[in-house]
């Protein structure tokens, strides 16, 4: 808070910051960030001022690389996942769901191991999202993060696809966890909705009904 | 030609034809012959082979990369897997009819198509089995072109080229390398493959369609990446990149390398090999490049290395040499003979020849020094008499001026030797030596210049050795070698240039024996001339149908079918080799080192003899495919009835293009591994090597000829008179093809005292050279002989050492120990200190 009040404003979350000081810091118009990180910084700024304007969230500013706005979006996606994860834990244990399912239609594979398998549901979503991780952090695939190779940017459909599984498996097996962490964060509407805009993933392949609550949020928003 | 000649000549191909067939039906595993009524089919192949006699033109073959694109696709399939090409349109329809889309790829618009592929994808990750395959089913026929609604090739292939570009962009290659894994771990199909008396087809359905969609992707992209120009430079350069730059395990070559060795080590015999090999081999030359490639790298590498650069290409120069009509075959020999005896039957004498002769010239030869009408014998005396070490210039002319020889098809014009001569530093200071140690009385050890004390004669020679000395760069890279060795300290090593060979060769280095010896084992199974043996491997489980044929045509397909299995399985295994020699060369001497030598070591010298030792022009002008039943003519338009007659539709071409590519490729192994290697040389000598590669001059083709005549020319000294004698046809040959090496008395070498007979050491130096350099590049940073101790360890542990040398260096204390301390450290760790 402190910070914030200076000449100066140093974005920063300072060692002993308290939960409410966190992140409190004035906007910043993108043009005016120059760090390396800029677009997860704006992305990130947008999150915080209102995750329900997921059409400004996914409203990629002028002039921008797309591969780059794609790539930030996803790492954000599965950072924020992460939240989803932890509070999934305390319900979803191996001996319970012991596999990953959405619908009782189809077992999915964990495509994590260098042998792709068979994992508990939780387990499926804690190595997806440390491959995601890795994958997004990996030198070989993106070593910049201010450009991005094409050939790089056909890797995340595979990660949304895979990432996905998480959310449709928490929708129909971990109902209230999932409205509970939906209603925060607006996640899985945005996460839907940029892989419809970059037409990463197959519509059909888009179980979680959320169009349909549609309403109820943008209500309870207004 | 008269009538007993021409049957002799019918004769021979027509016992060899049998032997392949039978030895065939044995290597399948089921031990019986099927009832073979083959008149028509040997009725065919004996028109093939009469085609190709020495009295037929050149081969109009021109050497590359790989064969025409469509070729290449078509020879991923067998005959026997036609039926299986259905099931991939059922799969697709079923697939399509569950998405509530018309079942035609055609009137799908691209986001319908998009979409399809994804929710494909989505299901490649599902569990069950059935589920995926029928997946992975639909993807390839996708891949395959959709040929069930095409009207033609053309249109098909380029509907292969549209989709194959989309699957890539969308992922599919990276999640048809996740499926693979899955198969190749797939335990239970290798149990029951295992039990199974006889493997068939069906053992590897699911293998071969996964490792169908890779290669179609693979040869694809490798074809576009061979255009001038292309639309889809983006995918090509990605594609290249991911294969080239991936780390050890994870390497798709050593993922598949891995299978050929499982494959050999029986573990997996329903591994369907011909499919892995050719994907190997693509990937190989995708992410390495081919013959362009390698080019201007070897280029680039002598500029920056400060050496002038090569000026000729040794493929490109043959392509333009004419072929030279082969040497007499017995029966040619004979007929000569009995005409000389009419016209003069005193002068002959029988000579007995020694036993590294030929076997069809029949021992029988004119006595030499005879009448003006032999042309060989003159050119014999004439080369005998030639001073041994002449400059170029006085070779030059000496060839120009040189009678001609009565041979029936001319020589190229006499408009020079094709190659320029060279020398190397080696061979100038060794003239240099012998001339100060005639003229001075004593030698200066390492002085490559000073010319004092000799007279004028010798300061031409040396200046016209310098001018054609040839500075390798196989040569800078040992002495920088030897340099650190000396010296350790002073020269550092230079940074390791990363390159994809380099990553292939750090990813292929620690199992790269096993490779060598898998590689050549398949190779082995697959030579025609291999004899079935019961434990030998058998590499036909991808073709044999589950059902053996009934009908005298199906037998004759099959046959047919066999045969072209074994002849790419030769073609990719020969692809492979001579690609991985010819990089590894370039770009490490030592590299290039180990890999020959655990060729050598792994008995391929004489393997690759005993596959030239069959009759060659059979061989070349086989004709082992049937195009009516090629990918995709099988299943595009009317399908006419498979009689014996329509086998033939379609097959124009007087060789095989594959098989020819194999020999060649084959010939350039054996010189790769025998040049500047006298032990090697002597092997080419001890397995009689000179009669079986004569025989293969008969292919008539400048650049078959040229490797051969290169083998031949290294040996001709050991060889012995009578051979020379007997052979001046040959020697003429070599004479006019080969390049010259000034002062390299390779005919008539008498230094043969001077040569050291102890062909072990030179192998065990090698070795030394090798594993130093492999030691110090490629493990630990700790010092001799900890780092020693620490990869023995690492090998029984399975540990990598660095992890180790980390772990150790992790202890506190651990750099104070002394030598034996440390060792005794490590070891008892190993034993379960942690």
């Amino acid at each position: 808070m402190k910070m914030a009040d200076g000449p100066v404003i140093l974005r920063r979350n300072r060692p002993g910051t308290k939960a409410k000081d966190f992140c409190r810091w004035p906007d910043e118009a993108f043009e005016e960030m120059d760090s390396t990180l800029a677009v997860q910084q704006y992305i990130q700024q947008l999150i915080r001022r209102d995750p329900a304007n997921i059409d400004l969230i996914l409203k990629m500013p002028d002039a921008q690389d797309e591969g780059v706005w794609k790539y930030e979006h996803l790492r954000q996606f599965c950072m924020e996942l992460n939240g989803l994860a932890v509070r999934l834990q305390n319900e979803c244990h191996p001996e319970t769901c012991i596999q990953m399912t959405a619908t009782e239609q189809w077992i999915f594979l964990c495509a994590a191991h260098k042998t792709p398998k068979e994992c508990p549901a939780i387990d499926y979503t804690r190595h997806t999202l440390d491959g995601a991780a890795c994958l997004l952090n990996s030198n070989k695939y993106f070593p910049s993060r201010v450009s991005i190779k094409e050939s790089s940017v056909a890797k995340l459909g595979s990660v949304c696809r895979r990432v996905y599984r998480i959310f449709s498996h928490a929708y129909f097996h971990h109902r209230s966890i999932f409205d509970e962490f939906e209603n925060e964060t607006y996640l899985c509407r945005r996460f839907t909705q940029f892989v419809t805009k970059y037409n990463l993933m197959s519509k059909d392949n888009l179980i979680v009904p959320i169009w349909e609550d549609e309403s109820t949020p943008g209500e309870s928003e207004a | 030609m008269n009538f007993n000649e021409a049957r002799k000549r019918e004769k021979q191909p027509l016992t060899s034809r049998r032997i392949f067939l039978c030895s065939n039906m044995d290597a399948n595993g089921n031990g019986k012959c099927p009832l073979f009524k083959l008149n028509d089919f040997f009725k065919k192949q004996r028109q093939d082979s009469d085609s190709c006699y020495p009295d037929s033109p050149d081969l109009e073959f021109v050497y590359d990369d790989t064969d025409a694109h469509p070729n290449e696709l078509a020879e991923l399939y067998s005959y026997t897997e036609q039926t299986e090409l259905q099931l991939n349109v059922k799969a697709f329809e079923d697939q399509m009819e569950e998405y509530s889309l018309p079942p035609s790829w055609q009137r799908l618009s691209v986001i319908q198509r998009k979409s399809v592929v994804m929710k494909l994808l989505d299901q490649l990750e599902i569990s069950s089995k059935p589920v995926r395959m029928r997946a992975a089913r639909c993807i390839l026929y996708i891949a395959q072109g959709c040929w069930a609604e095409m009207q033609s090739d053309a249109e098909q292939q380029e509907w292969t080229r549209m989709n194959v570009m989309l699957l890539y962009d969308m992922g599919v290659f990276t999640a048809f390398t996740d499926l693979l894994n899955i198969e190749i771990e797939n335990s239970a199909a290798a149990h029951v493959a295992m039990r199974k008396i006889a493997v068939s087809l069906a053992d590897s359905q699911d293998l071969r369609v996964i490792l169908s969609v890779l290669y179609t992707i693979t040869e694809v992209l490798r074809h576009e990446k061979t255009l001038e120009s292309t639309d889809y430079k983006t995918q090509v350069d990605a594609f290249s990149n991911e294969i080239a730059v991936s780390l050890e395990e994870e390497h798709l070559v050593v993922k598949l390398l891995g299978m050929v060795t499982r494959f050999c080590s029986g573990a997996a015999p329903h591994f369907p090999m011909k499919k892995v090999l050719l994907l190997l081999w693509k990937l190989i030359l995708v992410s390495l490049g081919g013959m362009n490639t390698l080019k201007i790298l070897k280029e680039q590498k002598r500029q920056k290395a400060g050496v002038p650069p090569q000026d000729e290409d040794t493929l490109d120069v043959a392509k333009t040499m004419r072929a030279s009509s082969p040497p007499a075959s017995a029966s040619d020999l004979l007929e000569a003979q009995n005409q000389k005896r009419n016209s003069r039957p005193f002068r002959r004498s029988l000579i007995k020849q020694s036993s590294l002769d030929d076997h069809d010239s029949l021992g029988m030869e004119l006595d030499s020094g005879m009448g003006p009408d032999n042309g060989d014998d003159i050119v014999d005396e004439y080369d005998d008499r030639r001073p041994t070490d002449l400059s170029e210039n006085q070779m030059y002319a000496n060839y120009q001026y040189r009678p001609s020889s009565p041979v029936p098809v001319p020589l190229p014009a006499p408009r020079g030797l094709p190659w320029k001569p060279k020398v190397r530093q080696k061979d100038i200071d060794f003239f240099l030596e012998n001339a100060r140690m005639k003229f001075v009385g004593y030698n200066i050890q390492g002085d490559h210049k000073s010319l004092a004390g000799l007279p004028q004669p010798i300061h031409e020679g040396v200046k016209t050795l310098n001018e054609h000395m040839y500075i390798s760069l196989s040569e800078l890279q040992i002495q920088a070698e030897e340099a650190i060795a000396r010296n350790p300290l002073s020269n550092n090593e230079q940074e390791i240039e990363i390159t994809p060979v380099e990553l292939l060769y750090q990813a292929l280095l620690p199992n790269l024996p096993q490779y060598m010896i898998a590689l050549l084992k398949i190779l082995l199974a697959a030579a025609p001339t291999s004899k079935a043996k019961t434990d030998s491997i058998n590499i036909m489980a991808d073709v044999l149908p589950e059902e053996m044929p009934m009908t005298v045509l199906q037998s004759m397909k099959l046959g047919i079918d066999v045969n072209r299995h074994k002849e790419i399985i030769v073609k990719a295994v020969s692809a492979i080799l001579l690609l991985l020699l010819k990089h590894f060369k370039l770009n490490h001497i030592y590299q290039f080192e180990f890999m020959s030598q655990h060729l050598v070591f792994a008995n391929c010298i004489p393997l690759v003899l005993k596959f030239f030792n069959q009759n060659i022009m059979v061989y070349v002008g086989a004709k082992n495919m049937i195009p009516i039943l090629d990918f995709p003519s099988c299943v595009i338009g009317d399908q006419p009835e498979l009689t014996a007659q329509s086998l033939e539709i379609g097959d124009a071409a007087p060789y095989s293009w594959r098989n020819v590519f194999s020999c060649i490729n084959l010939l350039r192994i054996l010189n790769k591994l025998t040049k500047w290697k006298h032990s090697r040389i002597m092997m080419l000598v001890v397995f009689k090597s000179a009669p079986i590669l004569k025989r293969t001059l008969k292919v008539r083709h400048a650049m078959t000829q040229l490797y051969v005549l290169k083998l031949l020319k290294m040996q001709t000294k050991y060889l012995g008179r009578q051979w020379r004698k007997s052979n001046m046809k040959t020697i003429s040959a070599i004479y006019s093809k080969v390049r010259h090496r000034l002062n390299d008395d390779w005919a008539f070498g008498n230094d043969l005292d001077a040569r050291p007979w102890d062909f072990q050491a030179e192998e065990c130096a090698l070795r030394a050279s090798v594993d130093r350099f492999n030691n110090r590049r490629y493990t630990t940073n700790l010092k001799h002989p900890t780092a020693k101790w620490l990869n023995r360890l690492a090998k029984l542990s399975g540990l990598p050492p660095f992890e180790l040398s980390t772990l150790c260096a992790s202890v506190p204390g651990f750099n104070y120990l002394g030598e034996v301390a440390r060792i005794r450290f490590i070891t008892w760790i190993y034993t379960g200190g942690i």
